[in-house]
């Protein structure tokens, strides 16, 4: 045994070698890119597929994406097939066994437990992801579990650098939990406020800050609306109060604009992620603006 | 939009399939895409690949998995069957076909969207059968493409390119339901109609190896500059193609004796 030990060693310093060369890490969404930024700062490169005025549902195919995976050492996704479109194509064009499978495909979803997950798939109810509502990074709660799985994943990877990963977050979770009680407390008066919804992307911020969402420009999610469903919607909409017709700032304008001005309702566009306005520049900017815009119209 | 050069796509492992499968599309779209042309009805095979999509979504409703080989049977089901219904209106009212063709694929495409009303994942099945994209194809959809266009080109050999109605129909349907799945339906159109239309000047073989030239060097360029300029590939191939058919109209062969230089010549 003790002969075989220093060879272990060597294999285990060319090994760790290029761990040196810092990590290389591939998120297809902006709030994974900026969670990275905030657990691993410069020890790592990070290359976003989506900006936050894309539909991450579908994305163009470019060559640069296939070769960005290629040299990637760590995938971080949203996984529960939000990006089922385009992410297995990529994967497979990649060729990158290191990212297919393993420590180094991270699906946020895995590490959480997903809302609106059908008890059983049935093609009537519309667009439903039978693995749950994918829009989870809505929920600071939720990014905080994330957080600590994927800095797990990070040290596994990166062991050299472990002592700085394991800093930083808990660096992160101390200003990500004062934060939480500071979205918190300003968001008070949102309680309880109904909301309609253009898709079902809301359902986490919605739980958090105890919106209720009384309907929803598409009756099932993905299916576009038709004439009945939106004279209900306008009446829905005048008869209760409702604070906004909400939209993400990546999706078209003209439905929550119709109904906002057959009701009176303010539509407001909110980031959904970082990215998605000018104030959201990262995570935190991303909730600041969220309640700010909220709060705005409840006034 | 920053137009930083990008050297890291630029490989062959990425590159190559996408590149293979346009020369296969361009196999049988070149030739048929002359016939398209001097038919007058350029806008068919839209009808054709919307018509395909209409049987994909019929297919769902009758509980084809859609993972499995029966939504290919089904779309070159469909697709064969409007491929028959133009041949025989092709027959019946020739000088209405265009029109005919045009009202087709609205029906077509306005009946997916009706029969998807209450079923949007279909709808993303029907994105995914319109809008393939060129770098995502795998080998293993370029061999049963590969080896169905070569099925169709020995077709076209053996009867000299000369297709009768219900002949070039069948062919033609068979041909975009393959080809729309590989790299969707912008660069199926493109394939057919640009290389045709930029050697219309020519005729025999002549016109057949330069059009294949153009069809080539376009998707090539457009390839190589999609990935050094970042952009989505499969539009900037478009791009790419209707510039080298500009381009060959410089060569004193493909330019000479144009059609419309005729004409302005007989009426002189």
């Amino acid at each position: 045994m003790k002969k075989f030990f220093p060879i272990v060693l060597l294999l285990a310093s060319t090994i760790a070698a290029p761990a040196h060369a810092s990590l290389k890490v591939f998120a297809c969404e902006p709030e994974w890119g900026s969670l990275l930024q905030e657990l691993a700062g410069d020890k790592i490169t990070v290359d976003v597929a989506t900006s936050a005025l894309q539909d991450v549902h579908q994305i163009e195919a470019k060559p640069s994406l296939i070769a960005k995976v290629r040299r990637a050492d760590l995938v971080v996704c949203t996984g529960a097939d939000l990006e089922v479109g385009w992410l297995p194509q990529l994967l497979r064009q990649s060729g990158n066994p290191k990212v297919i499978s393993g420590a180094g495909n991270f699906m946020a979803a895995n590490q959480i437990t997903t809302l609106d997950k059908p008890t059983q798939l049935d093609r009537a109810a519309g667009d439903v992801h039978p693995q749950g509502n994918p829009h989870f990074q809505m929920d600071p709660y939720r990014v905080l579990t994330i957080a600590k799985a994927l800095d797990a994943r990070l040290v596994q990877l990166d062991a050299a650098n472990a002592a700085v990963y394991q800093k930083r977050l808990a660096d992160f979770s101390a200003r990500w939990s004062a934060a939480i009680k500071r979205w918190e407390v300003k968001a008070a008066p949102l309680k309880g406020r109904k909301i309609i919804v253009q898709h079902s992307s809301w359902v986490y911020l919605e739980r958090w800050l105890g919106l209720e969402q009384i309907g929803a420009l598409e009756p099932k999610p993905g299916v576009p609306p038709t004439s009945a469903h939106l004279a209900s919607l306008i009446g829905t909409a005048k008869s209760s109060n409702t604070l906004a017709i909400v939209r993400a700032a990546y999706q078209d304008s003209k439905s929550s604009l119709w109904l906002s001005e057959r009701t009176g309702v303010p539509a407001v566009v909110l980031p959904l992620t970082v990215g998605g306005d000018a104030q959201s520049k990262d995570l935190f900017s991303l909730f600041d603006s969220t309640v700010d815009k909220l709060l705005s119209v409840a006034k | 939009m920053s137009l930083e050069l990008n050297w890291d796509g630029l490989d062959a492992s990425i590159l190559g399939p996408a590149c293979l499968a346009g020369l296969i599309v361009l196999a049988t779209h070149v030739p048929l895409g002359k016939q398209v042309l001097s038919r007058g009805i350029i806008f068919i095979d839209l009808a054709i690949a919307q018509i395909a999509a209409l049987g994909v979504i019929l297919a769902h409703f009758c509980g084809v998995d859609e993972q499995s080989f029966g939504v290919q049977i089904a779309a070159a089901t469909a697709a064969l069957a409007g491929a028959g219904l133009l041949a025989w209106t092709d027959k019946r009212w020739p000088e209405y076909q265009e029109p005919l063709i045009g009202t087709l694929f609205v029906l077509a495409a306005t009946g997916s969207l009706l029969l998807l009303a209450n079923n949007p994942q279909g709808g993303e099945n029907l994105k995914d059968l319109l809008v393939g994209q060129i770098l995502w194809v795998s080998f293993a959809q370029l061999i049963p493409a590969a080896i169905l266009s070569a099925v169709l080109l020995v077709f076209l050999w053996l009867r000299r390119g000369r297709l009768t109605g219900l002949f070039f129909y069948a062919l033609f349907a068979l041909a975009i339901t393959v080809s729309v799945q590989l790299v969707g339906v912008y660069l199926v159109f493109a394939s057919l109609i640009v290389p045709a239309l930029a050697t219309a000047g020519m005729s025999g073989r002549w016109r057949l190896s330069a059009a294949y030239v153009i069809g080539a060097l376009g998707y090539a360029s457009g390839l190589v500059l999609s990935a050094v300029f970042d952009l989505p590939s499969g539009a900037l191939i478009v791009w790419t193609l209707a510039a080298c058919a500009l381009l060959a109209q410089l060569v004193p062969a493909v330019r000479r004796s144009h059609p419309a230089h005729i004409e302005v010549g007989k009426q002189v």
